[in-house]
């Protein structure tokens, strides 16, 4: 079967990412590693957010330039660490983003069963604004989820949640994806979450200490499965 | 109707005396802008000298190419106020920004001197100051416009990589924020229309009816030009931002500002 991505010597600026790095499809992918190691860098490269300096990126086998971006990244859809929630009601927040996204808005119940997905608890007409920010983290995460893309990337996904909701909602992502057959690709510094619901975690560490460029290990390949989470 | 009365030079210099003023204010107020006081007051006394100076030969010796020359020298002199003042942005769009303010504020003297007031583009005496003021409000309005997109744009950086990254096209994502800052550059000049005649006369008027213009003629100037003003404004900021945002992402749809 084809990789989901590949990538062959890939560098951006002053990451250097291993030689070979294979995302397998139908799997939860981790991506570990500190900060500053280039794991968001990674999630760009991902879905054309950012081209490689020099290296190939290759979506199901094609080169990821040969795609049309914006399309490209419908499909592979991006959620970013940083929320962005327009002013706004729950509900006002799914139709802004639809209307964006030149769809059709969603209808009450489908917005009502994303946001139980998250772990959502609020009424569809409560203000964004008055929330805290694992809250509105979960509705931006809710809306990136509606739109059904193939693949999904999630950016720390859960630094602004306690144990408990991040387990939750996580939980709750997953299995959504999982009978969607939606492919996701998780970066997390949270051990006990990687620990539990990676099905392959691909580390990005530091090798050298050049000030120039950092090598990084990976352990992709070991496919990590752990008890408790096969499909 | 009089003709104007002659400013007598040491009538004139009494003017001056109200700088003292603005001096005692700024520093009984300790604003320490005493030195660009001076120096404002300089140049701009120096600069209409000049101006004084160079429109009195060119009205005595009225060849189309200094008309020609002074409206060169006056569009390239508000391109390079707007470009110094928006450093930042990069060298497509400044290209954009000028080839903007120029075709536009061009089109809009040709037009007003040409069909509304009916005189030669080459006659001095009409296309000068009147140009003068197209330019130079749409000048006001470009850098106002542009201020207003770089501010937008840092502002809502957020947003936009948000709506990238799940697949907006960056016109979409963008088109808001330079439909917000061409309503900014508008604004003070629609504002302006509202409290004309009543608080105060406008300038170009005022200079008519000083020097014996009938009111109702002077009226007419002073509506005449103010919708060319407004038109200008829109046009540039427009033609400007529109398709100047373009330059802000490249062929992959990824932002390279």
């Amino acid at each position: 079967m084809k990789n989901l991505f590949t990538l062959e010597e890939v560098a951006f600026e002053d990451v250097t990412f291993p030689p070979l790095l294979e995302i397998k499809k139908g799997e939860v992918t981790f991506i570990c590693g500190k900060s500053g190691h280039g794991k968001s860098t990674l999630l760009k490269l991902l879905n054309n957010m950012i081209s490689a300096d020099s290296g190939k990126v290759l979506y199901l086998g094609n080169s990821i330039e040969n795609y049309n971006p914006v399309q490209l990244r419908q499909e592979v859809l991006f959620c970013r660490q940083a929320t962005y929630l327009f002013e706004g009601t729950i509900y006002e927040n799914f139709n802004q983003f639809y209307r964006y996204r030149e769809l059709p808005p969603p209808s009450k119940k489908e917005i009502r069963h994303y946001l139980d997905i998250c772990a959502i608890e609020f009424d569809l007409d409560a203000d964004c604004n008055l929330m805290s920010g694992g809250e509105r983290h979960r509705i931006y995460l809710a809306i990136c989820l509606s739109f059904q893309p193939k693949v999904l990337l999630l950016d720390e996904p859960t630094s602004a949640l306690d144990d408990a909701t991040a387990h939750e909602a996580l939980k709750g992502i997953i299995h959504h994806c999982e009978e969607h057959s939606i492919d996701l690709i998780v970066v997390s510094h949270n051990t006990t979450l990687t620990d539990t619901f990676a099905h392959a975690v691909i580390r990005l560490e530091n090798k050298s200490c050049s000030n120039q460029s950092i090598a990084y290990s990976v352990d992709a390949d070991t496919h990590a499965r752990l008890e408790g989470n096969k499909p | 109707m009089n003709e104007i009365v002659v400013l007598n030079l040491w009538q004139f210099s009494l003017v001056y005396l109200l700088l003292i003023v603005v001096l005692a204010i700024m520093k009984k107020c300790q604003i320490n802008q005493t030195k660009l006081l001076f120096v404002a007051s300089l140049r701009m006394t120096v600069q209409l000298v000049l101006a004084g100076l160079i429109l009195t030969f060119i009205f005595e010796n009225p060849h189309p190419l200094f008309t020609v020359l002074y409206l060169a020298a006056m569009t390239a002199f508000a391109i390079y106020t707007i470009l110094s003042r928006n450093k930042e942005i990069n060298k497509r769009f400044k290209v954009i920004v000028a080839v903007s303010l120029a075709g536009t504020g061009l089109s809009i003297v040709v037009f007003f001197i040409m069909a509304v007031v009916g005189v030669s583009l080459f006659n001095p005496q009409y296309t000068i100051p009147l140009s003068g003021m197209i330019i130079g409000n749409a000048m006001t309005g470009v850098g106002l416009g542009l201020r207003s997109f770089r501010e937008n744009l840092s502002a809502q950086r957020n947003r936009t990589e948000a709506l990238l990254s799940i697949g907006v096209s960056p016109p979409k994502a963008l088109t808001p924020l330079v439909n917000e800052s061409l309503e900014t550059a508008l604004m003070p000049t629609l504002h302006a229309m509202i409290g004309m005649g009543i608080i105060s006369l406008p300038g170009l008027m005022t200079g008519q009816i000083l020097s014996g213009v009938m009111p109702m003629t002077s009226i007419m100037y002073q509506i005449a030009i103010i919708i060319a003003i407004t038109a200008v404004t829109s046009l540039a900021v427009f033609c400007s931002l529109h398709f100047g945002y373009k330059t802000l992402y490249n062929k992959r749809q990824q932002m390279t500002y």
